[in-house]
C-alpha cells in the first residue's frame, strides 16, 4: 500500500470535466435549436446534465476535504488563488457591461435625443426600491461577517441564524429585483437604454441567484458539521463571492440606477 | 400550579433540543471511514450504489445528448429543397 510523501492533491481520474463539457456544447446547441427552429430538447438536455455535473463535481470536492483530509494547507492556497482568480475574471465581465453603459450614456447619439436618459425612456426611480435593495444587500454584507466571526469563535447558533439572515436578504433581493422588473415601463429591447440596464442588472441578479446557491449549501453543510473554527474555505469562498456581488450592486446603482436616471 | 408550568418547561425543552439533536448529528467521523477505506474505488463512486447510478444517468445522458445534437447539426446541414 504505497501512500504519497507530498501535501499535494493528485485527485482521482473523474469523468465530471467531459460531461461538463458535453452539457456545454448540449447547452450551446440547444440554444441555437431553440432559436432557430423552436424546440427545447436540447437546451433542457444541457441544462440537467450541467445541474448533475456541478453536483457531482463539487460533491466530490466535499468529499475529498472534509471526509478524505486532502486539502492541506498548501492544497487550501491553491484553492485560494483560484477563487480569487475566478472573481477577478467576473470583475472584468461585469466591466464589459458597464464600458458599454458609460460608452452609450456620456456621449448620447442624435437619434436619442442627445440626452440619457433617451428620450421617451421613464427611469425607475433610484430612491424607491432601488435603494431598498442597497440596503438589504449591505446589511446581508454585514450579517455574512457576522457568521465568519460566529464561526471562528465557535459559536454555532449564532452562526446558523446569521447565515440564513443573510439567505434571507438575498432571496429578499431576488423577489423585489424581479417585481421591479414587472414594473419597469421599458424592456430590453427598448434601445440602448434597456439594452444596458436589463443586461447589466439581468447578469448581477443570475450572481446574486448563484451566490445565494453557494450561501444555502454552506448553510447545509455547517448544519452537517463540516465547518471547523479554523478549517471553513468553502465558507470563506462563498463570503468573498457574495461581497463581489454586493460591491457589482453599489456600481449598478450609483451607475445605472442613480447617474443614468 | 407554579411548580407544574416549571416541569412543564424542562418538558418542552428537553424534548425540543432531542428533536434537534435527531435532525443534525454530527456523521462527520462515520463519513471519513467510509470515504478513507483503501478499496481503490475512485472518489465519485466511493459513496455506493446511488454514486453509480447517478454517474451512469448522467453519462447516459450527456453522451446521448452529444449524438442527438450532432444528428441535428447533420439535419441544420443539408436543408431540404422547396418545391
Amino acid at each position: 500500500m504505497t501512500h504519497q510523501t507530498h501535501a499535494y492533491h493528485m485527485v482521482n481520474p473523474s469523468p465530471w470535466p467531459l460531461t461538463g463539457a458535453l452539457s456545454a456544447l448540449l447547452l450551446t446547441s440547444g440554444l441555437a435549436m431553440w432559436f432557430h427552429y423552436n424546440t427545447l430538447t436540447l437546451l433542457y438536455l444541457g441544462l440537467l446534465t450541467n445541474m448533475l455535473t456541478m453536483y457531482q463535481w463539487w460533491r466530490d470536492i466535499v468529499r475529498e476535504g472534509t471526509y478524505q483530509g486532502h486539502h492541506t494547507p498548501i492544497v487550501q492556497k491553491g484553492l485560494r488563488y483560484g477563487m480569487i482568480l475566478f472573481i477577478v475574471s467576473e470583475v472584468f465581465f461585469f466591466a464589459g457591461f458597464f464600458w458599454a453603459f458609460y460608452h452609450s450614456s456620456l456621449v448620447p447619439t442624435h437619434d436619442l435625443g442627445g440626452c440619457w436618459p433617451p428620450t421617451g425612456i421613464i427611469p425607475l426611480n433610484p430612491l424607491e426600491v432601488p435603494l431598498l435593495n442597497t440596503s438589504v444587500l449591505l446589511a446581508s454584507g454585514v450579517s455574512i461577517t457576522w457568521a465568519h466571526h460566529s464561526l471562528m469563535e465557535g459559536k454555532r447558533n449564532n452562526m446558523n441564524q446569521a447565515l440564513l439572515i443573510t439567505i434571507g436578504l438575498g432571496v429578499y433581493f431576488t423577489a423585489l429585483q424581479a417585481s421591479e422588473y414587472l414594473e419597469t415601463s421599458f424592456s430590453i429591447s427598448d434601445g440602448i437604454y434597456g439594452s444596458t440596464f436589463f443586461m447589466a442588472t439581468g447578469f448581477h441578479g443570475l450572481h446574486v441567484i448563484i451566490g445565494s446557491t453557494f450561501l444555502m449549501v454552506c448553510l447545509l453543510r455547517q448544519l452537517k458539521y463540516h465547518f471547523t473554527s479554523k478549517h471553513h474555505f468553502g465558507f470563506e469562498a462563498a463570503a468573498w463571492y457574495w461581497h463581489f456581488v454586493d460591491v457589482v450592486w453599489l456600481f449598478l446603482y450609483v451607475s445605472i440606477y442613480w447617474w443614468g436616471s | 400550579m407554579l411548580r407544574n408550568l416549571l416541569a412543564l418547561r424542562q418538558v418542552t425543552q428537553r424534548t425540543i433540543s432531542t428533536t434537534s439533536r435527531r435532525h443534525f448529528e454530527n456523521k462527520v467521523s462515520e463519513k471519513q471511514k467510509l470515504f478513507q477505506e483503501d478499496n481503490g474505488i475512485p472518489v465519485h463512486l466511493k459513496g455506493g450504489t446511488s454514486d453509480a447510478l447517478l454517474y451512469r444517468l448522467t453519462m447516459a445522458l450527456t453522451l446521448g445528448g452529444t449524438v442527438y445534437a450532432i444528428y441535428q447539426l447533420a439535419m441544420a446541414s443539408f436543408p431540404k429543397k422547396q418545391n
